[in-house]
């Protein structure tokens, strides 16, 4: 049982990760929606997973929210925004394709160094994927500060915030309901505040 | 009596949001119920800071709120300084120049700002404290932009990213302490409380806890405007309009230094202070060198307030990591930047109007255009530079003190320099905006006011705090450094 579901869930956040790496090397913004789009899927996945093996029932409202959510309505207001500012397709980002990959695959190994503390006292059975949520989290960062396009740094964004639920899924089976319940009510506002203002300004940095 | 207390606090401003949004036909209506049921919010702020000053019980209702000593200062200075903002704010000009949908926006937008603020220092729960500083980033970005300008535009896009960016790590940090937590066996429902996690901390895991702290410092950081995140803050506070730069410099940075002592105390409990202590003191220092070092080449006045909001934070930052003098020091900091910045601000807002230009070289001869208005500037700065008798002069010999006492000699040294730069960077700018001469197209004469002679009110407070510290605020003071370091 436990076996299952450890390997259930590695699953699920390895396709997260990987998906995260597609913003890497696809240079078209429709990509990197679709990439976001499919990693929230999986983490709506992994919550399912994690309320029904893990016997958490309340996660799969979780689930159903993150489906909802993060892997319809955000997507399709990303989708919208690109629909706006249509042609801009190539992105010239400040790191290329060769060294962005492996500057994630350095953030990865970061990662695993990193969580081994936290790998260490965890006892649920989800915990091998931790140091995946970690890299996650990292990788995304790194989205964040090496695109130039906005929306690619939204998605960066969204990604980590996928990383840091996806860290709470595997290490807790998930914050308390009423804290998970704000951080989707601050990511909906967040993205539809985001989305009024770019279509003000031109490609910023971040930093 | 307690949820009376806590009503009393955070349904003014929800209340004045609603009716803004409701009542679109008359804006200026809504302003003025405003300028009436925020002070009610200021009143309850005071009379649970008097109670907790005077040794009482924490005002608890439930497991959902909270107000110490500590959560009892910042809902004292968030309220306050709202009740300043409203007052300043649009819509209570009796020149009607500011058209109605933008005194609509800014009573919904200020309100919720205000709102979030104030249940950000009320809630019991960590996340939920969370939640409140991530939604005081949308709430205030939304305003920033109001005149949709270029420049407002970059700085309010800026503020959102790099503020919900940094803010989303701080989110990490919370959820690695919960799951540490977690894997101590507690009732899971409770354990974002602080009581309940810190009665829990001796348990947390040192490398688990410092990592949290570490994500933790980082994102609330960031919205402190502590270095090296700080790079958002310059162009939202000084692209923002008056009132709402006076409560994110005023209070917003206090708030999310607030969330750091929060979770510092917890942490320290887990690990000892040395941890949390040298990065706070690293982090503190780097910040008061790019506030003081970047001051005096700022040519727009507003951009050098949020460089010295930089500073100050710096300032209470490194005040955290002090111990328990250290700390009291940093909060009579806070109280004394939180009134002395945002009026500052909000007067910056009345030079604005008149010069109708943010540049010093341009707004110049303000002594003989807005005299009034011109001296209430000056004592802000000179509070601003740390001169006596105001408070700031005060709370800065105070963080000298405990850094010296501490043991930094070398660190000491180092940011008496950087207060002495700060000092005559602040000089040097306003000499040139109080003298000199004014264009020939900006009329003379100061338009009468209430508002302005409210502006009076916090200068007074902080020469009076300066002067005596007053026991009632001595006490609070002392509490909440016990909250923080026991």
């Amino acid at each position: 049982m436990d076996a299952t579901f450890s390997r259930l869930t590695m699953t699920g956040a390895s396709a997260m990760l990987l998906l995260a790496l597609v913003v890497m090397w696809r240079h078209h913004v429709p990509a990197y929606v679709t990439a976001f789009r499919m990693q929230s899927v999986a983490l709506a996945f992994v919550g399912a997973v994690v309320a029904w093996l893990g016997d958490v029932p309340e996660l799969f409202l979780v689930a159903a929210l993150i489906l909802g959510l993060k892997g319809w309505i955000v997507p399709r207001i990303l989708a919208g925004m690109e629909a706006r500012r249509p042609g801009e397709r190539e992105l010239h980002p400040l790191v290329n394709t060769e060294m962005s990959l492996l500057i994630s695959g350095g953030l990865a190994v970061a990662a695993y160094e990193i969580s081994r503390p936290l790998a260490a006292v965890v006892s649920l059975p989800t915990r091998g994927g931790l140091p995946i949520a970690l890299a996650l989290i990292l990788v995304s960062l790194f989205i964040v500060v090496s695109r130039r396009r906005v929306i690619a740094q939204i998605v960066g964004f969204l990604m980590l915030e996928n990383g840091i639920a996806l860290l709470a899924l595997l290490g807790a089976y998930g914050v308390p309901l009423v804290v998970e319940l704000g951080v989707f009510l601050d990511v909906l506002l967040g993205v539809l505040v985001m989305q009024a203002l770019v279509p003000g300004i031109e490609e910023i940095s971040a930093g | 009596m307690d949820a009376v207390l806590v009503v009393a606090l955070l349904a003014p401003p929800l209340v004045g949001a609603a009716l803004a949004l409701l009542v679109r036909r008359a804006p200026q209506a809504a302003a003025w119920f405003n300028a009436v049921t925020m002070p009610v919010s200021a009143a309850a702020a005071a009379a649970i800071a008097l109670r907790l000053a005077a040794g009482g019980a924490p005002v608890i209702v439930g497991n959902a709120w909270r107000l110490d000593a500590l959560s009892a200062l910042l809902a004292l200075l968030v309220s306050v300084v709202a009740t300043l903002a409203v007052w300043l704010g649009p819509g209570l000009d009796r020149r009607g120049e500011t058209p109605g949908a933008e005194i609509r926006l800014h009573r919904i937008y200020a309100n919720l700002f205000a709102c979030t603020m104030l249940v950000a220092v009320s809630t019991s729960n960590l996340g939920v404290m969370w939640v409140a500083i991530e939604a005081t980033t949308v709430t205030s970005a939304l305003l920033i932009p109001v005149r949709r300008t270029k420049a407002a535009l970059d700085a309010s896009w800026k503020y959102l990213f790099i503020g919900s960016v940094g803010i989303a790590l701080a989110f990490a940090g919370t959820v690695l302490a919960f799951v540490d937590y977690a894997t101590t066996g507690g009732d899971l429902e409770l354990a974002l409380n602080w009581t309940t996690l810190r009665t829990a901390a001796p348990s947390l895991h040192p490398e688990v806890a410092q990592l949290a702290f570490v994500f933790l410092l980082v994102g609330f950081g960031t919205k402190a405007g502590l270095a090296p995140t700080h790079t958002w803050l310059p162009d939202a506070h000084s692209e923002a309009p008056a009132p709402l730069s006076a409560m994110m410099s005023g209070v917003l940075l206090a708030v999310a230094l607030y969330a750091v002592a929060r979770w510092k105390a917890i942490i320290d409990v887990a690990i000892g202070s040395a941890f949390t202590d040298t990065l706070l003191l690293v982090v503190g220092v780097a910040t008061i060198v790019v506030g003081s070092a970047s001051l005096l080449s700022q040519t727009q006045y507003k951009r050098v307030l949020a460089y010295s909001s930089i500073e100050h934070m710096g300032l209470a930052c490194f005040g955290l990591a002090l111990g328990r003098p250290g700390v009291f020091a940093a909060l009579l900091h806070l109280t004394g930047h939180a009134l002395a910045k945002s009026t500052a601000f909000l007067l910056s807002g009345r030079i604005y109007d008149r010069y109708r230009s943010g540049e010093i070289g341009t707004a110049s001869g303000l002594l003989g255009t807005v005299p009034a208005t011109a001296v209430l500037f000056a004592a802000t700065v000179f509070a601003l530079a740390g001169l006596p008798p105001f408070s700031l002069f005060l709370s800065e010999i105070l963080i000298v003190q405990a850094a010296w006492r501490a043991g930094h000699a070398a660190l000491t040294a180092l940011v008496l320099v950087l207060i002495l730069l700060a000092f005559a960077s602040l000089v040097t700018h306003l000499q040139r905006v109080l003298f000199g001469e004014a264009g020939r197209d900006v009329s003379r004469g100061e338009p009468a006011s209430v508002p302005l002679a409210l502006l009076a009110l916090p200068v007074a407070l902080l020469a009076w705090i300066g002067v005596t510290l007053p026991e009632p605020l001595r006490m609070l003071l002392t509490h909440a450094a016990e909250v923080v370091r026991p």
